[in-house]
């Protein structure tokens, strides 16, 4: 099967074989040629050469309906609700059941309904509007969507773990295994190896749109994965080289903060040079606090503090101001200009380094060019790709790019929501580089993330969120992600070792 | 060895969508020039009066007008919003310019700023109801066009004021640019200033960032506000300063001046190829190209004799044909 786009060959021969009943992995690096691959499968892209067979019988998949009525269904990395459209109403896109007149509004709710309960979801109303509901049930949205197809014979997951807690990934293992069961083929596609090797009974691993090995079930490793698809041996695993010492200031400081009813009462200090997770379960306040102290949402009260001095931003803007920076686990809505250069991308919220004078606000092209490269380059991003559109950029590279944005700007105070969501491992380990680099340079990182090794490996210190509140201090190197694990359910009590 | 390679081969194919990526840019842009370029040939070649230079002369007056207006209604869409009480403050600018000089005897110096202070401030208005108060910018500026309109109408009354001072004689009639006279030089002047005002300060990248993602734009600390604020206002004086064109080149304010001119002005915008979905995509030169188009068009159907209503469903097809074009251009990203 070979696809070729202008510029580059994106898929080069690659055989698929995902047999009835089973799971098959899909791993790759962004750019491997994973998501081509889908999109023909998907009936999005007709491939230039090779056939696709199901159950011995040659098909085409020529549109996306076409797809759908072969049984084909796809759960898209990017999410694709329609946020003004209720979740029933999105469930039943485009094959919205309808009485002779007009759209069948109780059909539409019990298919919903049955959807969400074959998935064990019961905490999602039908009748609400999708925009309305956190990011992460909006992924149970999505997959319910698929479940409401005819017949479906081949299930896609584009990566859909990536917005989800544990608790809702194990829920979604569960209802993966039940359809494998159903005798359902699946593809689960995923930069989580961990979870590729606990689910999946095979996997096909691709780099530069080929196929590079395939792999049973307990016959691989983490490891071993992370060398195929980097094609080099294993950085898998990320490792501080440097740790700030000694006495530290403390930079931002959370005094009894609340942000709404999701967040009760949170201490919480982040000094010059550490980097500071805050872990939860989904729902347990994380991103709200992130959102609060960057500016972005109202009904906060309790004290924010940086360097010592009581600040109270109303918007981003403000923060900003107080050398507060903030990157979103949303990169798509609430990161990228899409249509602007990398460049522009970068300079952006930094325009005033970069003009002629105070007084005469003009660009200086040289200068924005200079510095907008030396930043990209710290934030190994390629210089010639400054140039392009951010939107033709892996998911990599434009969170290197955001990265750069802040460190343009010199941004003192940095917090990340899921930094490294969609990202590939190359980049992965990149951007956690870089965040130490910028604890070394002075600044104080606060990252919010579900992914727990990520924060046992970048981290100075834990903070585990439950039901808004401070549920353990963990320092990382003499913590289990077990211990990480408990203390999101709310078990354990403040691990001994604890600290700030 | 292999992890070689695979630096290699990644920069091959980074270089190559780059060229890719502006030959599609270079092709945007030549494709509307081609096709402005194609209108003159067919019309020069099907009509012996269009290529005259006092056609090309009245082509360039007529639009002088609405390819001011057109300016501050193209920042205000690549911006995100829409403008559609720019005709009606042309129609006020100009009232309150006519009735202070004709009916008040003020000096004109006064009257001028009189009538662009009220333009501005309609600005303004809309400005304030889109990015303060939040309303959606096609209903707060429906709602300030009946206001304008309605105010227009009310100093004006069912009066035709006549303004024969020699500076808007002048405008349209004295020539400085090859044979083209004061009032085209002022709109080149504007589109010239504002289209690199877009390109080289930071207020043009904030436009062009809030029209590509206000949510990203907001996390960036770019002044929301602010900058809304200012493409509105900026609408407001253009209309304003279209209303003094329109002035000096009829001589005379009647009740209909400016009526619909925002849909002239959101079409050379569209012609000009500015993304119409989003905002965020688009060149306020283009916008004069658009301009061009509409012009000529409009020309060449008088010259062949060609009735209003007929020209009117051109016009449209036009429009329908300029979307259409960006639809399949930026489908196929």
């Amino acid at each position: 099967m070979t696809k070729w786009f202008p510029g580059t060959l994106a898929l080069d021969d690659v055989d698929l074989v995902v047999e009835r009943g089973t799971i098959h992995g899909l791993v790759g690096e962004n750019g491997a040629g994973k998501s081509t691959l889908l999109k023909i499968l998907a009936g999005d892209y007709r491939p230039t050469a090779g056939r696709i067979e199901i159950e011995g019988h040659e098909v085409e998949v020529s549109t996306p309906r076409r797809a759908h009525e072969l049984g084909i269904g796809i759960v898209y990395q990017e999410l694709s609700l329609l946020t003004n459209l209720s979740v029933a109403h999105n469930i039943s896109l485009g094959s919205e059941p309808s009485t002779s007149l007009a759209v069948d509004e109780r059909r539409l709710a019990e298919i919903a309904s049955r959807a969400l309960a074959r998935m064990g979801v019961t905490t999602i109303d039908p009748a609400q509007k999708v925009g309305k509901i956190p990011l992460a049930e909006r992924q149970l949205v999505e997959i319910a969507r698929v479940l409401t197809l005819r017949q479906p014979r081949i299930l896609i997951f584009d990566e859909p773990t990536a917005a989800l807690g544990q608790a809702d990934v194990d829920r979604l293992f569960r209802i993966m295994q039940a359809l494998r069961d159903d005798g359902i083929g699946i593809i689960f596609v995923s930069h989580r190896y961990r979870e590729v090797l606990r689910i999946c009974d095979r996997a096909t691993v691709m780099r530069n749109g080929r196929v590079v090995g395939e792999v049973e079930r307990g016959e691989t490793s983490v490891e071993h994965l992370v060398e195929l698809t980097l094609g080099q041996k294993a950085a898998a695993a990320f490792h501080r080289t440097w740790r700030a010492g000694g006495e530290l200031e403390p930079l931002l400081e959370l005094r009894g903060l609340h942000v709404g009813v999701r967040v009760r009462g949170v201490d919480l200090v982040v000094r010059r040079g550490e980097i500071v997770s805050v872990c939860g379960l989904l729902g347990s306040g994380q991103n709200e606090l992130a959102r609060a102290v960057a500016g972005d949402v109202h009904d906060v009260s309790g004290e924010i503090l940086v360097k010592g001095r009581a600040v109270a931003a109303r918007s981003p803007r403000e923060a900003l101001g107080h050398g507060i920076a903030l990157i979103t686990e949303n990169r798509q809505e609430e990161g990228l200009f899409p249509d602007m250069r990398v460049r522009a991308n970068i300079s952006v919220s930094s325009l005033g380094r970069v003009v002629v004078s105070p007084l005469l606000r003009v660009i200086d092209a040289r200068k924005e060019r200079r510095i907008a490269s030396a930043v990209a380059q710290r934030t190994g991003i390629a210089p010639r790709a400054l140039s392009r559109h951010i939107r033709v950029l892996s998911g990599g590279n434009q969170q290197k790019s955001l990265l750069a944005r802040w460190l343009m700007r010199c941004a003192e105070v940095l917090v990340l929501i899921e930094p490294t969501r969609g990202v590939d491992v190359g980049a992965k380990l990149e951007i956690y580089r870089e965040l130490e680099q910028l604890a070394q340079a002075g600044a104080g990182i606060l990252v919010v993330s579900t992914d727990i090794p990520e924060t046992m490996a970048v981290s100075d210190r834990i903070v585990v969120l439950h039901q808004g509140r401070v549920a353990g201090v963990l320092d990382p190197r003499s913590s289990a992600e077990q211990d990480v694990l408990l203390a999101m359910q709310g078990g354990s009590a403040r691990a001994p070792e604890a600290v700030g | 060895m292999s992890a070689e390679a695979t630096t290699i081969e990644a920069r091959v194919s980074t270089d190559r969508a780059l060229m890719v990526d502006r030959i599609r840019h270079l092709a945007e842009t030549l494709g509307i020039i081609a096709i402005a370029g194609a209108l003159v040939l067919a019309f020069g070649l099907t009509s012996s009066h269009f290529l005259d230079s006092a056609n090309v002369r009245n082509i360039f007056v007529q639009i002088s007008v609405v390819g001011v207006a057109a300016i501050g209604e193209t920042l205000v869409m690549l911006a995100g919003g829409l403008d559609l009480s720019v005709g009606s403050v042309v129609l006020l600018s100009e009232v309150i310019c006519a009735d202070l000089t004709a009916t008040h005897h003020l000096p004109l110096s006064v009257a001028l700023i009189a009538a662009l202070a009220a333009a501005g401030g309609i600005g303004a208005l809309n400005g304030v109801l889109v990015a303060v108060v939040g309303i959606e910018p096609i209903l707060a500026t429906l709602g300030t066009l009946l206001v304008a309109a309605g105010l227009a109408k009310l100093i004006l009354g069912l009066r035709y004021l006549q303004v024969d001072h020699p500076i808007f004689t002048d405008l349209a009639v004295t020539n400085v640019l090859f044979n083209l006279p004061i009032m085209v030089a002022v709109m080149l002047g504007l589109y010239l200033v504002v289209a690199f005002t877009m390109r080289a300060t930071p207020f043009g990248r904030a436009v062009y960032a809030i029209g590509g993602n206000r949510r990203a734009a907001r996390l960036s600390g770019l002044s929301l506000v602010g900058i809304t604020m200012g493409v509105y206002v900026i609408a407001g004086v253009l209309a304003g300063v279209a209303g003094f064109l329109n002035v000096a080149q009829i001589g005379l304010v009647s009740q209909n001046d400016g009526m619909g001119m925002e849909f002239q002005a959101i079409i050379a915008a569209l012609v000009g190829g500015l993304s119409v979905t989003s905002g965020g995509v688009g060149r306020v030169e283009r916008t004069l190209l658009g301009a061009l188009m509409v012009g000529m068009m409009t020309n060449y159907q008088t010259i062949k004799g060609i009735d209003p209503p007929f020209q009117q469903a051109f016009l449209g097809g036009l429009l329908l044909a300029a979307v259409v074009a960006d639809r399949a251009l930026r489908g196929r990203q």
